[in-house]
């Protein structure tokens, strides 16, 4: 009886091993072909795109197998396509193994294909795809994705993957490019109240134009560099209102909407100012957010208005004109109106802008507006988008100083040349 | 070693509510409530939780004075043998449909979520085979896997919801009273049998081993579903904001991917897993309940060995539907709406009717 037991449970097994072993869904490595970023343009054909796939070779750099491989780290394929999601199919059609968005990182799109009024339709197919998440980055490239991808050759991380990823967060903490998520895109869109900030890169670069004298005010193309190394360039950022891209911000002005966003962060603002005793150098300082923004908003008034107080803390890291500011209250105090000053005006300007160029901000400052109603349709009848550029926004920067820096004191100019 | 009574004890049957119903925080559920109650979402299981101590407390306290008679025994005992059958048959029909329901959607989120290739026919398969066997073993078993992974199940969500808060934005939580104060009260009123499985797993008192533990259970599950339902309507609008929160239709499947635990991605992988195994155990309980009625129906002792013939129904009844995902979140909400009542009302009418028929009085005195 026993015996007969075990011969009935094992039959029962059977069946349960075999569907443990039929998975469809299992593939293996090297079956793979693992995009890790994408390019989309705008194709001559209506209603179709381009697509670019930029596909790392998993073998390549790797510790085992002494080494990796003679195959190159990356493929690029471009071809015209009617969306992103049967568009791995028609790849097949070059590359041997299945394409696959597992490992997507970045999705690269051509400044004019952002500015097509139906870019949103084709963002939207990456929300049905279960493949592509929503922290991929949103970069924009000022030429054609497919030239990016092609031109774009790292020298020292040729590993695609790893190329992407530093370079674009070290851009997010310096300041110089937004945060920009895909989730970030579909949540400001469908909010219907911001602007959403995209990156902004380029590999095509102006030759010999005059670089502003404000050393961050650039955006990427501008950066003027010599020397051998990778033609692409990350800085500033790409404004998009209602899902389109609308226009561009400069390294500079990214700063700014991320010292003012509160949903935005950057951690290592390396910068310089006017020095208040000599117009003709500049001081180089580190800009640190040490606490929130105060923003208040009176929304009932006929002009609604909006007071912003930015608490700042700046570490001098060092002074050209070699003016002793570590001991010299009265000097550091003028300092302080001075950089007070110069950044009230800059910021100042630039909200101007933005509420006349773009007619809506991307500061966040929508999400503080929602606390004064208690309801949505009250909220959404004060048409936050609609008010905004009317508003008189009042900016207040207040400055406090960090370290002076390793050395405390500088010698008397005047004392080394006698 | 302790010999099996095929009783479960408090912990089991705290670990049995808190997987049945917590697990709804990771379905369409959240889709449910933040498409009638936007951004204060949130305010519904503590609303509806508030209203919803008064059917329990009545259930429990018409339970408790009945202590050696089950659920069942109760309804035929104050309604009578014909009014009893027919609550009985309508607790059995709704309790069907919402398994028949339930399994297409949770079939639909592995299949669209993570085996995107596997055919729908297999996962559904698979998923109603697992349950049904589980549910076949009894409810002892059920109760011991239930209490064995409960932690490990509950600390990988609260992971997951720790994480996401934390990348969310508090400012999303206003306007404080998204669309309306009478709005939310009435939208949350309406759908009160989101607690509604307590009412099913109170047909489990003939095998808890001591009736107060059913009592305590209960109440001490209760809290933690609140806290823990409230918290992950939270957590989802944190990260995604009222508008965008509420075109997603698995919330917690599209928060698993977003999140990262600093230099690791794609960590779906790690909470995914959890989730099915809390599946698994929750529609066990919901076939082990559903074939207790079923027995008691048409008076079948052992009506264990109907699971797998009741389920293999409801497999085929769940095909017919899986071919529509979409209005299959359309036929819950309707669902949640229509079992409101019977859930709320069935332990007022239970209690009325022993109180009128003076049994509560002969006992005291």
């Amino acid at each position: 009886m026993k015996k007969h037991n075990l011969i009935v449970k094992l039959i029962y097994l059977i069946p349960i091993l075999l569907t443990l072993s039929g998975c469809w869904n299992q593939s293996q490595i090297e079956e793979r072909a693992y995009v890790i970023a994408i390019g989309l343009d705008k194709a001559e054909a209506s209603n179709r795109i381009k697509v670019t796939y930029l596909i790392a070779n998993p073998e390549y750099g790797s510790q085992i197998q002494g080494g990796g491989t003679e195959e190159p780290p990356q493929e690029i394929i471009s071809f015209v396509t009617d969306d992103i999601t049967t568009s791995r199919n028609a790849a097949n059609a070059v590359i041997a193994k299945e394409i696959t968005y597992d490992l997507l990182r970045v999705m690269v799109v051509s400044e004019e294909f952002a500015q097509d009024k139906d870019f949103v339709r084709w963002m939207y197919d990456s929300t049905k795809d279960p493949e592509i998440r929503r922290d991929i980055h949103l970069v924009v490239s000022k030429e054609n994705a497919s030239e990016f991808f092609q031109k774009n050759k790292p020298r020292l991380e040729t590993r695609p993957h790893k190329y992407f990823e530093l370079a674009l967060s070290r851009g997010i903490e310096t300041g110089m490019l937004p945060n920009s998520e895909l989730l970030q895109y579909f949540r400001i869109t469908e909010a219907d109240a911001e602007l959403f900030l995209a990156m902004y890169g380029t590999t095509q670069n102006k030759d010999k134009d005059e670089q502003d004298n404000d050393n961050d005010h650039f955006t990427a193309g501008e950066f003027q560099f010599e020397g051998e190394t990778n033609q692409t360039n990350f800085a500033g950022s790409a404004v998009f209102k209602e899902g389109k891209m609308i226009g561009k911000l400069s390294g500079d002005e990214t700063r700014i909407s991320v010292i003012l966003n509160p949903t935005l962060d950057a951690s290592d603002i390396l910068t310089t100012y006017k020095d208040p005793f000599n117009k003709k150098y500049r001081i180089a300082v580190r800009v640190n957010k040490k606490s929130a923004n105060k923003v208040e908003m009176d929304l009932k008034a006929d002009k609604p208005s909006i007071n912003v107080t930015i608490p700042l803390e700046i570490e001098v890291l060092s002074a050209h004109s070699m003016v002793d500011y570590e001991r010299d209250i009265n000097k550091r105090e003028k300092l302080k109106k001075s950089i007070e000053k110069e950044l009230t005006n800059k910021i100042e300007k630039f909200v101007a802008r933005t509420q006349e160029e773009f007619k809506a901000e991307p500061f966040g400052w929508s999400f503080i507006a929602r606390k004064q109603f208690l309801t949505i349709p009250a909220y959404k009848k004060f048409d936050w988008m609609k008010t905004y550029p009317d508003m008189k926004v009042n900016i207040d920067v207040q400055i406090t100083f960090g370290q002076f820096g390793r050395q405390s004191e500088l010698p008397k100019l005047d004392e080394i040349r006698d | 070693m302790e010999k099996s009574t095929g009783k479960i004890g408090i912990k089991e049957y705290i670990a049995i509510i808190l997987l049945t119903i917590g697990t709804k925080l990771a379905d369409d559920l959240p889709s449910i409530i933040y498409n009638s109650l936007y951004n204060a979402a949130w305010m519904m299981p503590i609303i509806s939780g508030i209203l919803v101590i008064i059917p329990l407390y009545l259930l429990i306290k018409t339970m408790m004075y009945y202590k050696e008679k089950s659920l069942l025994e109760i309804v035929v005992h104050l309604l009578g043998k014909y009014l009893g059958f027919i609550v009985i048959f309508a607790l059995w029909i709704v309790g069907s449909i919402t398994i028949i329901i339930d399994t297409a959607i949770y079939t639909d989120i592995i299949g669209t979520m993570y085996f995107s290739r596997t055919p729908t026919i297999i996962l559904y398969f698979v998923l109603v085979g697992v349950c049904a066997y589980g549910a076949k073993r009894g409810i002892e078993q059920i109760g011991s896997v239930a209490r064995a992974l409960l932690p490990y199940i509950k600390i990988s969500i609260l992971i997951a919801l720790i994480l996401t808060m934390i990348q969310g934005n508090l400012d999303f939580l206003f306007p404080f009273f998204g669309p309306g104060e009478w709005t939310v009260i009435k939208e949350s009123s309406l759908r009160l049998s989101i607690y509604g499985d307590i009412l099913y797993l109170s047909l489990l008192t003939p095998y808890i081993r001591n009736a107060n533990d059913f009592k305590k259970g209960t109440w001490i599950a209760f809290v933690i579903l609140v806290a823990e339902l409230t918290i992950a309507f939270f957590a989802y609008l944190l990260l995604f904001d009222f508008e965008s929160v509420r075109m997603l239709s698995y919330p917690f499947h599209e928060v698993i991917r977003y999140i990262n635990f600093g230099f690791l991605t794609n960590v779906e992988t790690f909470f995914f897993p959890f989730w099915l195994i809390a599946t698994f155990v929750r529609f066990a309980v919901y076939f082990y309940l559903n074939g207790i009625l079923f027995g008691r129906l048409f008076r079948i002792k052992d009506f264990e060995h109907v699971i797998p013939s009741l389920a293999t129904l409801f497999l085929l009844l769940g095909m017919i539907l899986e071919n529509n995902p979409i209005a299959l979140t359309h036929v819950r909400d309707y669902l949640l709406i229509f079992v409101t009542p019977i859930f709320f009302g069935l332990p007022c009418i239970l209690w009325i009717v022993a109180k009128l028929k003076g049994d509560y009085k002969n006992e005291k005195t």
